[in-house]
C-alpha cells in the first residue's frame, strides 16, 4: 500500500535546547486507520502541529503525498483534512457558508460539493443548524463542523485530534461510520484519542507516545508485546497501562 | 461586612487594570492628529453653536431639538460591570453578595453619564429659553434627574429580561415614553408635565414587572462589557495595533445575497472570507453608519449649496477617509487564523483578493456618497465640486491598491 504520511527521524519542540519529539519515525499507509496515543503531554500535539506544518522539525523530516512542506505548500496542504481538538470557526460565517469556503479552498467540483453538503449536514443532524452563525453553536455542533469540512475535502489523509470531545453519540457513530467508508475508499486516518476502546475497535495500527518518544509501534499483537504481554489476549488499555506505568500496579 | 469589602476591592481592582491597559492607547491617540482634529470640530461647533444661540431662526424646532437632545443623554444608560466569562465560575457563587459590587458599577456610570445631561441640558437652555419656556431651567434639571433615574433603573430591568425579543421591545418602549414625557415638559405647564410623568411611570413600571426575568443577568452583563471594551479597542484601532478580541457578528441578511454571488471556485476562497468578514463584523457596521450619517449630512449641505458646492465636497472627503481608514482594517481580519496554515487556501492570491474587495467595497461607498452629493447640487446647476470631488477619488483610488499591497506585504515581513 501506498504511504500517505512518513515521520521519518524527527526530532522537534519549541526550543532546540528542550526537544518534546525524540527521533521519531512511522507512517500512515492509504486504507489505513492509525490511532495516535498517550498520557497528556507525551507529545501527540506536537506530533500533529509538526505534521500540520505550524512547527518546524529540528532534524527529520515529515512528507505528506510524497512532498514535504517545503518542497510543495500547496500540493502538502491539499493532501491532508484537519479536524483539532478545539474546533477554529469563523463567526461571521454560517455552517453551509464554512461548507462553501472549504469546498473553495480544497476545489471540490461544484457538482461533488452539492451532493457531498447535503449528506454531510443530513447525516451530522445539522438540518436546523445549517444557516446559524459558528458562534451560536454549542462546543459539539461546531466539531461537527470542523468534521464535516474535513469529510467534504475528501482529501488523501485525515489528521484527526481527540475528535469525539463535545460530540453526542449519533456524531460520534456518524464520524466513525464516515471514517470507515472513507477508508474503505483509500484514504489514510491518524487518530488521536485517549477513548482508547474506540480507538482499539476502529484502528488498525497503534503509535503509544511516552515522553516525546514511540515506546509501542504497529498491531495490537505488536502493542501487547512491546508491553511484555501475550501477544493474543488483553486490550489496548491494559497494554497501554503497562507500557506508560513501566508495568508496575 | 468584611465580604462586602472584598467584592468592592475586587471591583476596584478590576477598574484600575482597564484605566492601566487603556493608557498606553490613549498615550498613542494624544500623539496622533485626532486630539488636533477633535480640537477644531469643537472650536468650529463652539462658533456655530454661539451665532445659533444669537440668531434663532423664528422657525427653529426648539422642542424636537430639545426632545431629540435630552432623549439620547437621559436614555442611553450603558453599565460598566467589568465581569468576565470566568465569573460565571467564580464570582456567580457569591450572586447574593453582588448587590454591592453593582451599586459601585451604578455610581460609577451614572456619574459620567449625569455629567454628560448635565452639558446637554445647559447648552439647550439658551434655546429653550427662546421660545415659550413653559418650565423654569431648575425644575427642567429636576425633570431631567427624575428621567435619568428612572432610565438608568428601567435599563437594569431589561438587562434582567429573560427574552432578547422582549427586552428589545421594552428598551423601546422606555424610549418612547421619555420622548413623550421630554415634550410634556418642554411644552406643558409644569403641573400638567409631573401628573403625566406619574402616569406612564407608572405604567412603565407594572409593565417592566411582567416578562420573565433573571435575579443577576450574568450572561447579559459579561456580554454588555465585552462589548464596551471592544469598542474601545476599535477605537484605539483607529491610532494603533491593537490586540485582537473575539468579534461580534450581525447577521445583516439584507447583505447576505452578495457572498451568494461571488463564484465558487478556488480563486474566490479568500475574496469570500474578505467579503463575509467585511459584511458581518463591527468593521462593517462602522462603514454602514459611517456611510449613512455620510449621505445625510451631505445631503445637507448639498442642498443648501453650502459654500458655493463646495462644503458637501468636504464633507463627501471627510466621510470617504474615514471609511478609507475603517476599510483599511480589513487586511488584519484572519491575519493568525488558524486556517490561514492547515487549510489549502490560495496564499498566494490572498493580497490581489483583498484589494479587489477593497476595491469594490470603496467604490460601492463612494458611488452612493457621491450620488448624494452630486445630484441636489445638479438641480441647482453646480456641476463643478462634484466633478472635482469624483476626479480627485478616481486618482486616490488608482493608487490605493498598490498602497495596501506595500501595507499588507510589510505586515507580512513583521510576521
Amino acid at each position: 500500500m501506498e504511504s500517505i504520511l512518513q515521520v521519518s527521524a524527527l526530532t522537534g519542540g519549541y526550543s532546540p535546547k528542550r526537544p518534546v519529539l525524540h527521533d521519531i519515525s512511522f507512517e500512515v499507509k492509504a486504507g489505513e486507520m492509525v490511532g495516535l496515543i498517550g498520557l497528556n503531554g507525551a507529545g501527540k500535539s506536537t506530533t500533529i502541529k509538526h505534521i500540520l506544518g505550524l512547527m518546524k522539525p529540528q532534524s527529520g523530516a515529515v512528507k505528506v503525498d510524497g512532498v514535504t512542506l517545503e518542497e510543495n505548500t500547496e500540493q502538502y496542504r491539499a493532501a491532508f483534512a484537519y479536524v483539532p481538538e478545539s474546533p477554529v470557526l469563523f463567526d461571521e460565517l454560517t455552517v453551509e457558508e464554512h461548507l462553501r469556503l472549504t469546498g473553495m479552498a480544497y476545489s471540490v467540483a461544484g457538482n461533488a460539493y452539492d451532493d457531498r453538503v447535503e449528506d454531510l449536514i443530513e447525516q451530522f443532524q445539522m438540518t436546523p443548524k445549517r444557516k446559524a452563525f459558528a458562534s451560536h453553536l454549542s462546543k459539539g455542533m461546531k466539531q461537527k463542523v470542523m468534521i464535516m469540512n474535513a469529510l467534504l475535502a475528501e482529501p488523501p489523509l485525515y489528521i484527526i485530534d481527540e475528535p469525539f470531545l463535545g460530540l453526542d453519540p449519533l456524531g460520534i457513530r456518524s464520524l466513525l461510520e464516515r471514517l470507515v467508508e472513507v477508508k474503505q475508499k483509500g484514504a489514510a486516518i491518524l487518530m488521536s484519542s485517549h477513548i482508547l476502546s474506540t480507538v482499539e475497535a476502529y484502528c488498525d495500527r497503534f503509535i503509544v507516545m511516552h515522553h516525546g518518544k514511540i515506546i509501542a509501534l504497529g498491531t495490537l499483537a505488536d502493542v501487547r508485546q512491546a508491553a511484555g504481554m501475550e501477544t493474543h489476549s488483553g486490550s489496548l488499555e491494559d497494554a497501554f497501562y503497562k507500557l506508560v506505568t513501566g508495568g508496575h500496579s | 461586612m468584611g465580604e462586602d469589602r472584598t467584592l468592592e476591592t475586587i471591583w476596584n481592582r478590576r477598574s484600575k487594570a482597564f484605566r492601566k491597559e487603556t493608557l498606553p492607547y490613549f498615550r498613542y491617540m494624544g500623539q496622533s492628529g485626532f486630539p488636533a482634529f477633535m480640537s477644531l470640530i469643537l472650536i468650529s461647533s463652539a462658533i456655530g453653536y454661539i451665532s445659533l444661540i444669537r440668531n434663532l431662526p423664528a422657525n427653529f424646532p426648539i422642542t424636537l431639538v430639545g426632545v431629540v437632545s435630552l432623549l439620547l443623554v437621559l436614555s442611553w444608560s450603558p453599565l460598566r460591570t467589568w465581569l468576565e466569562a470566568g465569573d460565571i465560575v467564580f464570582m456567580m457563587p457569591r450572586e447574593a453578595e453582588m448587590d454591592s459590587y453593582l451599586r459601585r458599577s451604578f455610581l460609577h456610570t451614572s456619574l459620567g453619564c449625569s455629567i454628560l445631561a448635565a452639558i446637554v441640558i445647559l447648552l439647550y437652555l439658551p434655546i429653550y429659553n427662546q421660545g415659550p419656556a413653559v418650565s423654569g431651567g431648575w425644575l427642567l434639571a429636576l425633570a431631567a434627574a427624575v428621567l435619568k433615574a428612572g432610565n438608568v433603573w428601567g435599563a437594569w430591568r431589561e438587562r434582567q429580561i429573560a427574552w432578547p425579543g422582549m427586552r428589545r421591545l421594552m428598551r423601546l418602549l422606555r424610549w418612547a415614553g421619555t420622548a413623550l414625557l421630554l415634550a410634556a415638559w418642554l411644552t406643558c405647564l409644569a403641573w400638567q408635565a409631573a401628573v403625566f410623568t406619574v402616569l406612564v411611570g407608572l405604567l412603565l413600571f407594572f409593565i417592566y414587572r411582567l416578562p420573565a426575568r433573571h435575579r443577576f443577568p450574568w450572561e447579559r452583563l459579561i456580554e454588555e462589557e465585552a462589548r464596551t471594551r471592544k469598542r474601545y479597542y476599535v477605537f484605539f484601532g483607529l491610532f494603533i495595533d491593537v490586540p485582537t478580541l473575539p468579534s461580534s457578528v450581525a447577521k445583516r441578511s439584507y447583505l447576505t445575497w452578495l457572498l451568494g454571488v461571488i463564484p465558487y471556485s478556488n480563486r474566490n476562497t479568500f475574496v469570500y472570507l474578505f467579503t463575509a468578514a467585511l459584511l458581518r463584523t463591527e468593521m462593517g457596521g462602522i462603514i454602514l453608519r459611517l456611510l449613512f450619517l455620510g449621505c445625510l449630512i451631505t445631503y445637507w449641505f448639498s442642498e443648501a449649496v453650502s459654500l458655493s458646492g463646495w462644503g458637501c465636497i468636504i464633507v463627501f472627503a471627510i466621510f470617504m477617509g474615514l471609511i478609507a481608514v475603517q476599510l483599511g482594517g480589513l487586511r488584519h481580519v484572519h491575519r493568525y487564523s488558524v486556517w490561514k496554515h492547515v487549510y489549502p487556501l490560495p496564499e498566494k492570491q490572498r493580497v490581489e483578493q483583498y484589494v479587489k474587495v477593497d476595491r469594490l467595497a470603496m467604490v460601492i461607498c463612494a458611488a452612493v456618497l457621491w450620488i448624494f452629493a452630486e445630484l441636489p447640487l445638479a438641480l441647482s446647476n453646480v456641476y463643478l465640486p462634484s466633478l472635482t470631488a469624483g476626479a480627485i477619488l478616481l486618482v486616490y483610488m488608482s493608487i490605493r491598491p498598490a498602497r495596501l499591497r506595500k501595507k499588507m506585504l510589510a505586515d507580512e515581513d513583521e510576521e
